[in-house]
């Protein structure tokens, strides 16, 4: 039984080895400090770490990235089990949510934080999403995820729009022109655009999803779900607030014209989409121009930006914060602060396109004419920073990402054709009603 | 091997032991291989593998090329960009790969001692309750892991094993089939003979175990940790959960994290699918055969 | 968590000890290729009687040996499915500090929530999907693997089983990949087969199930029949004799020798593949990027359901309803297999 005895010495042997072995930790590079930042997206990019690492050779800056949901959940049970990380980012329709319960974050007005000398630098609305119930500053906003129009002019040349970014922004200053450019947009499609579509095979479109437009138009108005009553939970408005009603249904209405492909956003055919020209407008915040740059690289200098119809909206954007059980608080902080100083915020839009919150950048002239020449050297700087002005605060509630989710269903089942309209909204209202109240 | 009355012999005797005649079979028992039974099998074998073939192709072409239409079926030259490009997304994933081994072993270790004492226990030992045991963990085998899956994760919060590898191993030393499996095991294979003839020499209950038994079953054994070892490679979820620190993944939740951001880099991801899964290939190359038994011993033996 | 080795679904016997499994003779299996020479043969399964066949060794050490088992199993698998039940009671924010005790709410709330049903309902079409191709396409492998003239049989049963030993994650993003509306390569194949139209295998429901359930067949299929065919390299010859004897057809012979022969093992893959089909969770994950289960929920299967519930939504209290309804579910539908394997067999027996 020669296979059984070389079987035992080699399993004790293993047992010895990794019983050894297990004693000895992965090793953390031996530096002074190392800060874990837990993020997702395009949230501190490889730019700052590099350049900080320059600026403090005894820091160690070690990222964990997730996907969105998944980043949130598990700082959540992070928080439970008292491991959490020294900087996380909070993207800002869960920032709603963390609002009420500021006790597991580090009180950014306190010393040696002090955000209160910092606090003029930013932009007011933007500030006021990282601030808890009761007043407790818990998180800085690092971008404004203003929201324009990405259009490509070879498209829209092509089938008889015009290009130039101004006229184009004129084409519709209100969400029914930009339904009906896209009406017009789909009927200059050429024959064989149009068979490949009969032929239920790829159809060629205007916008890459219609779906998209519904955050678009929501976030225009000034009160979304919750309204303000300082209450640790907010108060719910959302069926009662025209301004989520009216969202919806301009969405319906653009998704009956038929103006999207109905491609989702960061799939695999969405890549192609915008590669092989399928669309020919992507409702962009500003941290998308980063994103196509790197998804279509061939497409450079076809694209450009023109103004949002109903002027200005917002996607996205994030708060960093300092969660309590943070190791490393002091070094976290003098990180956060110097990334989110308007110098490096200035840097980080130049390279990946993420709009600053720092409003003292506004007036700046390094901003206000940068020109991006994948986008035909369009001066997005000035473009991004007009539609963030005309912004208006908008209260973030605490399960605004439940209530998100359940819209968006609603409107994916009236694209699809499932539902009507009407009844899609009202499912959406009791579906609410039961998770949330 | 069993005795073929089929294809030489005249003659087999009736119940009460009298010779008779049989009739020679007209046609062959087993028919030939069709071609088209062999086309189907290498059908099913292209298809089998293809996916790791496409991964391939994917990471040794770039993101551009996947994009084509219609996409490129052969590999390209980027591999090894592709493969730095991974190890530079994640510095830690080579200790993804190690923290993987590591925990796969000591879990298959274990769980192939502490199975199969227990199996052993419950096959050969007649203690008071045993009957009532067994059907109990047959029972808990019913029971679908999401059931306890927060009430654990809070548990091993508060044991302070959150982002380690104490999270993976010490919840998986022993599972209730590994138990049930070595139970079979040892019931079809160990003759009560044997361990009685042991005893009786003067042996413990727990040397008759390591001396006789184990060796015995060595085999089956080998194949249990082999299955727990690609359970634990392959498992996502729970280290999912648990695991916080890049420097402590494992390999699947090392992969997971390539797709983190908003951008879906194709070639990185399936780069790293790749290195993921490519020690398990090599693994198979080696041990295959017996994995291929240990599936077919158990289709039979329970 | 480790749970789900493979191992359980090739040996799990849950419920079925009827005793029809397993060879009655006593010839060594043919194919036991590695078996050692001098290991003792298998044997029957020893009559247990109560007084102990084996009267020298101590039973004593039988508690000892079972306890590490038992220790874990009670620390890490059975307390946490207890307070899990608890915590179903209650409405349970993580981060709140208090957590209001709501009784059968949660239930009633389940019960009434038609995101919970279309769960329910994705979860058994998915299984509908997966298990009965892949049964009926195992059993046919299984038939042409038997054939003792088939060349290079190792090679055939070793790379059936290389699905099984890829990671879910990486899978379902191939398949994903695959599965794409526009641009994936089965519509793209489609199309050179003259198809008229592209499938949107992900938003539509039907084919979102089709699609998941092809990743959990191609997983599976192989690792099947190779159980299959283990279960029909032990049919007694005798059985084939007869059938031939009487002038019985390839298919006659497979309908009325083999086929019944596989009723327990078409049970036990039925079993195991109801309870694993139950929680299918990776690819629909991966599939949708999210725990929704897709944008209209196409795809939200019970497990995604509850996690979504868990860590979307911050409910302990109503996900941990969800599970305590899964495992009800788990547990009629095997009873139900198993009655009714009871019954077909006793029908068999007269």
């Amino acid at each position: 039984m020669k296979l059984m005895r070389n079987l035992k010495r080699i399993s004790a042997l293993l047992l010895t080895v990794f019983v050894t072995l297990g004693l000895v930790q992965p090793a953390k590079a031996a530096t002074p400090v190392t800060i874990t930042i837990w993020s997702f997206g395009n949230v501190i990019e490889p730019w700052a770490i590099t350049e900080y690492k320059k600026l403090h050779p005894e820091v160690t800056l070690q990222i964990k990235k997730g996907e969105l949901d998944a980043h949130h959940q598990s700082l959540i049970t992070a928080f439970l089990a008292k491991k959490t990380p020294d900087i996380a980012a909070v993207e800002v329709s869960y920032s709603g949510y963390f609002r009420s319960y500021p006790s597991y974050f580090e009180d950014l007005r306190k010393a040696p934080y002090n955000s209160a000398t910092i606090e003029k630098d930013y932009l007011d609305w933007r500030w006021d999403q990282g601030v808890g119930y009761d007043g407790t500053v818990f998180g800085l906003p690092t971008d404004v995820g203003g929201m324009q129009v990405a259009y490509r002019v070879d498209l829209f040349k092509k089938h008889g729009l015009p290009t130039d970014r101004k006229a184009v922004g004129e084409l519709w200053p209100t969400w029914e022109k930009f339904i009906s450019t896209g009406q017009k947009y789909n009927s200059k499609l050429t024959t064989a655009e149009k068979d490949s579509c009969k032929k239920k095979k790829i159809c060629y479109g205007f916008i890459d999803n219609a779906g998209t437009i519904y955050n678009a138009v929501l976030n225009q108005a000034s009160a979304k779900y919750y309204e303000n009553n300082n209450t640790k939970d907010g108060k719910l408005i959302y069926s009662t607030n025209p301004a989520v009603k009216k969202a919806f249904d301009t969405t319906t209405k653009a998704l009956k014209a038929n103006i999207g492909t109905r491609i989702n956003s960061f799939t695999s055919d969405w890549n192609v989409g915008m590669n092989n020209g399928i669309f020919a407008t992507i409702l962009a915040p500003a941290w998308m121009m980063d994103y196509i740059k790197q998804q279509a690289p061939k497409t450079k200098g076809k694209w450009d930006i023109a103004d949002l119809p109903g002027g200005g909206g917002n996607l996205g954007g994030s708060q960093l914060t300092i969660p309590k059980s943070a190791k490393n608080k002091t070094a976290a902080w003098e990180f956060m602060s110097w990334y989110l100083a308007p110098a490096q915020q200035l840097t980080i839009f130049k390279k990946y396109g993420l709009f600053p919150s720092a409003s003292s950048l506004y007036d700046d002239a390094a901003l206000k004419n940068y020109k991006d020449p994948f986008f035909n050297n369009a001066p997005v700087g000035a473009i991004y920073t007009a539609g963030a002005l005309q912004l208006k605060p908008i209260f973030e509630g605490k399960k605004q990402r439940a209530i998100d989710n359940i819209f968006g269903q609603a409107l994916s089942r009236v694209a699809i054709g499932k539902q009507t309209p009407a009844a899609a909204w009202q499912q959406a209202l009791s579906e609410i009603k039961k998770s949330v109240g | 091997m069993s005795v073929n009355l089929t294809k030489d012999t005249d003659f087999d005797f009736d119940e009460s032991g009298k010779p008779m005649k049989l009739k020679r079979r007209r046609t062959p028992r087993w028919r030939k291989m069709s071609l088209a039974s062999y086309i189907t099998l290498a059908l099913v074998a292209l298809l089998s593998v293809f996916p790791f073939y496409w991964m391939y192709i994917v990471a040794s072409n770039g993101n551009e090329e996947v994009s084509k239409v219609p996409p490129t079926l052969v590999p390209g030259p980027r591999f090894p960009e592709v493969i730095g490009d991974v190890f530079t997304a994640n510095p830690f994933f080579g200790w993804s790969l190690f923290n993987t081994v590591f925990v796969g072993t000591v879990v298959a270790i274990a769980q192939v001692f502490f199975s199969s004492i227990a199996g052993f226990a419950f096959a050969k030992l007649n203690f008071k309750g045993r009957k009532l045991m067994v059907v109990f963990v047959i029972g808990t085998m019913m029971l679908p892991s999401q059931l306890g899956i927060i009430p654990l994760y809070m548990l091993v919060s508060e044991l302070g094993w959150i982002n380690t590898l104490t999270a993976l191993i010490v919840p998986a030393l022993v599972t209730a089939f590994g138990v049930f499996w070595m139970r079979q095991i040892i019931d079809a294979q160990i003759p009560n003979e044997l361990l009685e003839a042991a005893s009786i020499d003067g042996a413990g209950v727990f040397r008759v175990y390591w001396s006789i038994v184990f060796p015995i079953i060595a085999q089956s054994g080998f194949v249990l940790g082999l299955f727990s070892f690609l359970a634990t490679w392959n498992d996502f979820l729970w280290p999912l959960l648990v695991l916080n620190d890049p420097q402590v993944f494992t390999v699947q939740v090392a992969v997971n994290q390539l797709k983190s951001s908003y951008t879906l880099d194709y070639a990185l991801n399936m780069g790293g699918a790749f290195l993921a899964t490519f020690p398990l290939l090599i693994l198979f190359v080696v041990v295959g055969r017996r994995l291929v038994s240990g599936v077919m011993d158990g289709a039979v033996k329970g | 968590m480790n749970n789900k080795s493979p191992v359980s679904d090739a040996s799990q016997t849950s419920g079925n000890s009827n005793g029809r499994r397993g060879r009655r003779t006593a010839a060594p299996s043919p194919w036991r290729a590695d078996a050692q020479p001098g290991a003792p043969k298998k044997r029957k399964p020893s009559r247990r009687d109560e007084s102990g066949s084996i009267r020298a060794l101590n039973p004593g050490w039988g508690y000892v040996f079972t306890a590490p088992f038992f220790i874990m199993f009670l620390i890490f698998g059975l307390a946490p499915v207890v307070y899990s039940t608890y915590i179903a009671f209650f409405n349970w924010d993580p981060l709140e500090l208090e957590h209001p005790f709501v009784g059968f709410d949660n239930f009633a709330l389940l019960l009434d929530d038609g995101q919970f049903w279309m769960a329910v309902g994705n979860t058994f079409s998915i299984w509908f999907f997966s298990t009965i191709p892949a049964m009926i396409m195992s059993i046919g492998l299984a038939a042409i693997l038997r054939n003792p003239n088939l060349k290079a049989a190792t090679f055939w049963r070793t790379i059936l089983l290389v699905p099984n030993i890829t990671s879910v994650l990486a899978i379902a993003i191939i398949f994903g990949q695959l599965f794409g509306r526009d641009f994936g390569l089965i519509n793209l194949m489609l199309d050179i087969f003259g198809f008229d139209r592209h499938i949107d295998w992900i938003t539509e429901q039907i084919p979102s199930h089709i699609a998941i359930a092809t990743m959990i067949t191609w997983r599976w299929v192989g690792y099947n029949s190779l159980i299959f065919l283990a279960a029909m390299l032990a049919i007694p010859n005798e059985l084939y004799e007869s059938a031939s004897l009487d002038g019985a057809s390839k298919w006659q012979t497979f309908r009325y020798v083999t086929l019944p022969q596989l009723r327990n093992t078409i049970t036990f893959v039925l079993i195991v593949g109801t309870i694993g089909g139950l929680q299918v969770f990776a690819e629909p994950l991966t599939l949708g990027g999210n725990f929704n289960g897709g944008d209209s929920r196409q795809f939200s299967t019970l497990t995604l359901f509850l996690y979504e519930q868990a860590f979307v939504n911050n409910k302990w209290g109503y996900a941990a309803a969800v599970g305590i309804m899964i495992t009800l579910i788990v547990l009629v539908i095997s009873a139900i297999n198993f009655w009714l394997t009871r019954r077909i067999a006793s029908e068999d027996s007269k």
